[in-house]
């Protein structure tokens, strides 16, 4: 359609990591029921020194449906539950990002891979308190300023590096390596500079209304879905017309200028569906023209202003329910200890015993790895021998979900063998 | 006498497929006179056969007239005028440059004559095909060779002539151009001696200032002073010059050029870039983008000598602006990008609208 569309279009952000509301929930739903199967699985395989830990606490809380050999289940965290932990956790992202003093667009960054990550892998699997650190290093190395790892470390009390970087690949591979994240902020500015040649609009207005848009960019969106509902454009034109409604659709006019002006409802919603009564009526207000050409744009561009208009109403809405004041909603003593703190009691029932500890998971990785490649063909019987049966086929289960490897992906002749990141989601 | 001749000479018969190496550099194979006889003794050939011959004997045989080559069993009927003496030693060379200059004079298509380079570079080999059948291809293939280039130089004539003329005036062109660089180069040489004699001069002229002013006494680091402002002043001075005689060198000579470099035509000055959005347009990239937050910078050192561009920043903040704004995440990722049956059928009605209020007026 149009060219910066098409270039939109073509970026990983829109191509990997945009889905729509429906589409998002439904694979949190599936990565909540995968990471269910799996831990089961895993604790009732644990060895008994290790169960003794967990076990206790987790027989008095549900009765066990399966069998009587295995010890009791954990109740586990539901999928809206685990979306809220997120949220908690991607707020203290955002502390931690200011405690360490990083620009707006790492601390976004970060905050879009912590989200994105915790997408197809649950935060059962992965500690998102690990997690969150490991997205500010790598949020920094994304956005260009790279800073030491043990310096890195030592702001947020790691002391070894090993502690960070074992989630770093991890990492990487949770997004599947689309590590560019587009954001709103600069696309602010440049709605401020078409904004500053209009002649009639008061600088000090403009100043303010950005002002107050940059604000919620650095929360709102972050803290929301915004990043995956919506394009970095809508994004911002939301956040502009949170700080100041009629600025913003007075720069949505000018842009589709082939359009007059809108009926003079600043108090009323914009209509956001773009059904026959948002198109057809208002080609009739239109001054006609003889060129039929142009009317015809002008149909489609005030057919196409009205669906802007509705998606930037929606990612309004959604922005309007995380203000920048709800900050301290999110880190408010009461709000916290009141919902999240038995969550987060939840969670370390529940947690995955295999991957909790991501320097240890790291090792056996690479021990695995190794193994491997000494004995290509000894494979079958090095699991066979293995004590836990479940560490390769609990692989599978993991990566043949969230982010199979190649080989495997050829193995099990999964759909979407083209796509070179993996199956969809 | 002759029939004695080795058996090159006999081979040679046939035509030129096998030309009698000149093993005999000194000694004329015709009337067998040797260079220790003769020490002006000049060698002759015809490109007709390519059989070399002294310059008396060429006398001798051809001067009343066309006669047959002296060579046994060559019949070929060579004429005085004909006669030159070889560029090369080897004869066989001097044949093939001979038959490449014939069929370049024919094939002189450049590569703008075609429209894509492949084709150019067919036509090429074709060419070079051809031209090897002339030189080292056998009876039949010369033959055929000989018929393709003369009927082609028969279809072709005017295209031919037009590609000839076209070739002189290039070169005519490069050769002015050589003079003209030559040219400037040596006016460069001139100034620059100049302006080293000049140098040479002003030193010593200040230097007999500055002696003149310790002879009288005064403190020498004022002289010093007057004498460094003083070099300070030519360099300067020397320095406008230069600028104003490029200016005119340049203006004298076109530009400099560098030999094989196109000239590129000036891009037109970009006024007002404007990126569209299907019929219409989004937005605009006027002069008058800026931001305060950007202000600041564009009196920043750092920034203005590393030589980031402004306007790149402002093409970029506004394409961030817009890029995307069309794009419905929710329809797309469900339904797929384009516009809904339902909106088409939408819009259509629209433009049915406005096509029959038309029709009205």
């Amino acid at each position: 359609m149009a060219t910066e569309d098409a270039r939109y279009r073509q970026s990983s952000q829109y191509q990997l990591w945009s889905f729509s509301p429906t589409q998002l929930a439904a694979m949190r739903e599936q990565t909540n029921t995968a990471a269910r199967t799996r831990i089961a699985e895993r604790l009732a395989s644990l060895p008994a020194p290790s169960s003794n830990l967990s076990a206790p606490t987790s027989t008095a809380n549900t009765p066990d449906p399966d069998g009587a050999s295995t010890p009791a289940l954990p109740e586990f965290l539901t999928a809206p539950e685990e979306a809220l932990l997120v949220t908690h956790y991607t707020s203290e992202l955002m502390r931690a990002g200011d405690h360490a003093e990083m620009s707006d667009e790492i601390k976004a960054t970060a905050a879009a891979f912590f989200r994105r990550f915790y997408v197809t892998n649950s935060i059962m699997t992965y500690p998102p308190t690990e997690m969150l650190i490991v997205s500010l290093f790598f949020a920094c190395k994304a956005e260009g300023s790279f800073v030491s790892i043990s310096e890195f470390g030592k702001t947020f009390g790691r002391d070894h590096p090993e502690d960070i970087l074992a989630g770093e690949f991890l990492l990487c591979q949770g997004l599947r390596f689309a590590i560019d994240v587009k954001h709103p902020f600069r696309a602010l500015r440049g709605a401020i500079m078409e904004l500053s040649t209009l002649p009639d609009i008061e600088p000090s207005r403009i100043a303010a209304a950005e002002h107050r848009a940059r604000e919620i960019l650095r929360f709102s969106p972050l803290i929301t879905d915004a990043y995956f509902h919506y394009t970095p454009s809508q994004i911002m034109f939301a956040a502009l017309s949170l700080a100041d409604r009629s600025l913003a659709e007075r720069l949505i006019t000018q842009t589709f200028h082939y359009v007059a002006p809108p009926p003079n409802n600043s108090g009323v919603d914009t209509p956001i569906s773009s059904g026959p009564d948002g198109a057809i009526p208002l080609p009739k207000k239109l001054p006609l023209r003889s060129n039929p050409a142009e009317d015809k744009s002008q149909i489609i561009g005030s057919h196409l202003r009205d669906r802007v208009l509705g998606a930037i109403e929606a990612c309004r809405d959604m922005l309007a329910r995380e203000l920048p004041e709800r900050r301290d909603h999110w880190t408010n003593k009461a709000v916290v200890k009141a919902q999240i703190n038995p969550l987060r009691k939840k969670l370390k029932q529940c947690r995955d015993p295999e991957r909790w500890n991501l320097v240890e998971l790291q090792r056996a990785r690479r021990e695995q790895a190794a193994r491997k490649a000494d004995s290509e063909d000894g494979e079958p019987a090095d699991r066979a021998g293995n004590g836990h049966s479940n560490s390769l086929a609990g692989d599978a289960a993991v990566f043949g979900e969230a982010l199979p490897p190649k080989r495997r992906k050829v193995v099990e002749g999964r759909k979407g063998l083209d796509d070179p990141f993996g199956g969809p989601l | 006498m002759s029939r004695k001749a080795p058996g090159g000479a006999r081979a040679a018969g046939n035509g030129a497929s096998v030309l009698p190496a000149i093993s005999t550099e000194d000694m004329c194979l015709v009337c067998k006179t040797s260079r220790y006889l003769n020490k002006d003794m000049e060698f002759l050939i015809n490109p007709e056969c390519y059989h070399s011959m002294c310059s008396s004997c060429v006398n001798r045989l051809f001067n009343d007239g066309p006669n047959q080559c002296p060579y046994a069993g060559c019949h070929r009927t060579l004429r005085r005028k004909g006669f030159r003496s070889a560029f090369f030693g080897d004869l066989s060379v001097e044949r093939e440059v001979d038959i490449r200059r014939r069929v370049a004079a024919v094939f002189n298509q450049a590569e703008d004559d075609f429209e894509t380079l492949r084709d150019y570079n067919n036509y090429l080999q074709m060419v070079e095909d051809l031209t090897f059948d002339l030189v080292s291809g056998g009876d039949a293939q010369r033959r055929a060779a000989e018929a393709t280039l003369q009927q082609w130089e028969a279809e072709h004539k005017a295209d031919i002539e037009r590609n000839r003329k076209a070739g002189k005036e290039a070169d005519e062109q490069s050769r002015r151009r050589l003079a003209a660089e030559r040219d400037a180069a040596r006016q460069r040489r001139v100034e620059a001696l100049r302006e080293a004699e000049e140098e040479k001069r002003e030193r010593v002229r200040s230097r007999e200032a500055e002696l003149d002013s310790l002879a009288q006494g005064e403190a020498g680091s004022g002289a010093q002073r007057v004498q460094l402002k003083r070099r300070g002043q030519a360099a300067a001075h020397r320095a406008v010059e230069a600028a104003v005689s490029t200016a005119v060198s340049a203006a004298d000579v076109g530009r400099l050029s560098i030999r094989g470099l196109k000239e590129k035509k000036k891009a037109p000055a970009p006024e007002g870039r404007t990126i569209r959005l299907g019929a219409w347009t989004l937005y605009k990239l006027h002069p008058g983008l800026t931001h305060p937050g950007v202000e600041k910078y564009k009196i920043d050192p750092p920034h203005i000598t590393g030589g980031y561009s402004f306007d790149e920043y402002t093409a970029r903040a506004m394409f961030e602006a817009f890029a995307g704004l069309g794009v419905f995440i929710e329809d797309e990722k469900e339904v797929g990008i384009g516009l809904s049956a339902g909106e088409v059928a939408t819009i259509s009605a629209g433009i049915a609208a406005v096509g029959d209020k038309m029709e009205l007026d």
